[in-house]
């Protein structure tokens, strides 16, 4: 009677292995989906004393990135980024300047707010990836470029430049490759905003639109 | 007590085995310790390579504080975060003329003076796989299943530490660690990992010679 017991459970056992085995074949197949996520400090500088409006478009507020692979032996990714990354450059922002006010659309002769300085229109026009088994290195990579318009309270052209970021991760024993891939993209947000912080005042047309600005505050 | 040997054996054996060499050179030694200030240790991260490892880091401070309580390690992670956006990989100050350039800051001179740090160690190096080989199959079915075959890989680690002293701006120290060693597993129905702790040799012998560095006691 023991005997029959324990053959069942090892019979049960085996089912279960079984089942889990072809269900982790099977994911292994699936889409990988990240929504990143991650806590981004407050850059310390000390503040412009500007006010600076914000505009987040569509595309930007709800960035997502989806690559579809060619190997069957892949996954498809789908990384998302649109949340981080409003709340990365809203602390970034509101710790550059004095005030930051958010735009609900984007500034038109119409819609004129006179107590902003300028506004940041952000976007991000390319996203890359790599993963250790494409490259054969042991680190995980994000690559952004970002592109920003710098305009008026009434939307006229100020500035418009582009800028790049990058973020990479090693693997780490028990780290999954969605939670790699997260701290890759925390990375490149956290590059994206140390490379804002240092370059925005070097932008030859913000250089100028500063000087400006910051003489008639004072005149 | 028989369960304990027994353990401590099977640790023992289950272990590869790791050669390591630790070089350092100091300028300038504290004779009694670092006292009241505290240390940050931090990876260099800004190169094509993969970078130093978190893990690392995070083990070389746990071995610092845990030998010598009175030495407070402040964590990368909080010390990042606190100076953003001045230590990150492209920010990060390369020499002591770039700190220096850095702490005319006047906001980066305040925090620095509230984290009352007196030493920055910046660690650089990586611990990467540079042989494996042998195959291994697992199979699995009705009737049970298991291994067979032997694996083996080669791990080997580099890491050299930069001591800054911030008081004085100067570097007064470096460290250098290597540690090589390899691991296998042979399988004949049940796999035997036999690990080689490449990466945490690595760390106690950058640990204990920071420790000898830093502590008053060592």
């Amino acid at each position: 009677m023991s005997a029959l017991t324990i053959s069942d459970n090892v019979r049960k056992f085996l089912h279960y292995t079984a089942w889990l085995t072809i269900v982790l074949l099977l994911s292994a197949c699936g889409v990988k989906q990240v929504v990143v996520k991650g806590e981004f400090p407050s850059p310390l500088v000390s503040k412009l004393p500007l006010t600076l409006g914000v505009w987040y478009g569509d595309d930007f507020a709800n960035h997502e990135f989806f690559d579809e692979t060619t190997d069957r032996a892949e996954s498809d990714w789908k990384v998302t980024t649109g949340q981080a990354q409003v709340q990365m450059w809203d602390i970034l922002l509101g710790g550059m300047f004095e005030n930051l006010v958010h735009l609900k659309t984007r500034p038109t002769a119409d819609s004129r707010n006179q107590s902003i300085d300028a506004v940041l229109i952000p976007h991000v026009e390319e996203f890359q990836y790599a993963l250790p088994k494409q490259t054969n290195i042991k680190v995980y990579e994000i690559w952004m470029r970002y592109r920003f318009e710098m305009v008026t309270n009434g939307g006229d052209a100020i500035a418009e430049w582009s800028m790049t970021a990058y973020g990479k991760t090693p693997t780490a024993f028990l780290q999954s490759s969605e939670a790699a891939v997260n701290l890759a993209a925390v990375m490149a947000l956290r590059d994206a905003g140390a490379h804002f912080v240092v370059n925005f005042a070097r932008v030859p047309a913000v250089q100028e639109w500063l000087q400006r600005t910051t003489k008639r505050e004072h005149d | 007590m028989h369960r304990v040997l027994l353990l401590a054996a099977a640790v023992v054996l289950l272990s590869g085995c790791v050669t390591t060499t630790v070089d350092e050179l100091i300028f300038n030694e504290p004779t009694e310790g670092i006292g009241e200030s505290t240390v940050v240790i931090l990876g260099r991260r800004h190169g094509s390579d993969q970078g130093t490892e978190p893990d690392f880091i995070t083990c070389v401070g746990k071995h610092i504080s845990k030998r010598d309580k009175s030495i407070v390690v402040t964590g990368e992670v909080d010390f990042l975060n606190s100076l953003y956006p001045w230590f990150e990989p492209r920010t990060a100050p390369l020499s002591l003329a770039d700190l220096r350039k850095l702490i005319r800051r006047e906001p980066v001179a305040r925090r620095m003076a509230e984290l009352n740090t007196r030493y920055i160690i910046w660690i650089g190096g990586s611990t990467e796989r540079v042989d494996s080989g042998g195959s291994m199959s697992c199979t699995i079915g009705p009737g049970g299943g298991g291994c067979f075959g032997f694996a083996y890989w080669s791990d080997e680690a580099n890491y050299e530490a930069v001591i800054w002293d911030f008081a004085d701006q100067a570097e007064v120290g470096r460290v250098n660690t290597t540690a090589f060693g390899q691991s296998y597993i042979p399988a004949i129905i049940i796999p035997i990992p036999l690990i080689a702790p490449v990466q945490g040799t690595a760390c106690n012998g950058m640990g204990d010679k920071l420790l000898k560095f830093l502590s008053g006691k060592y």
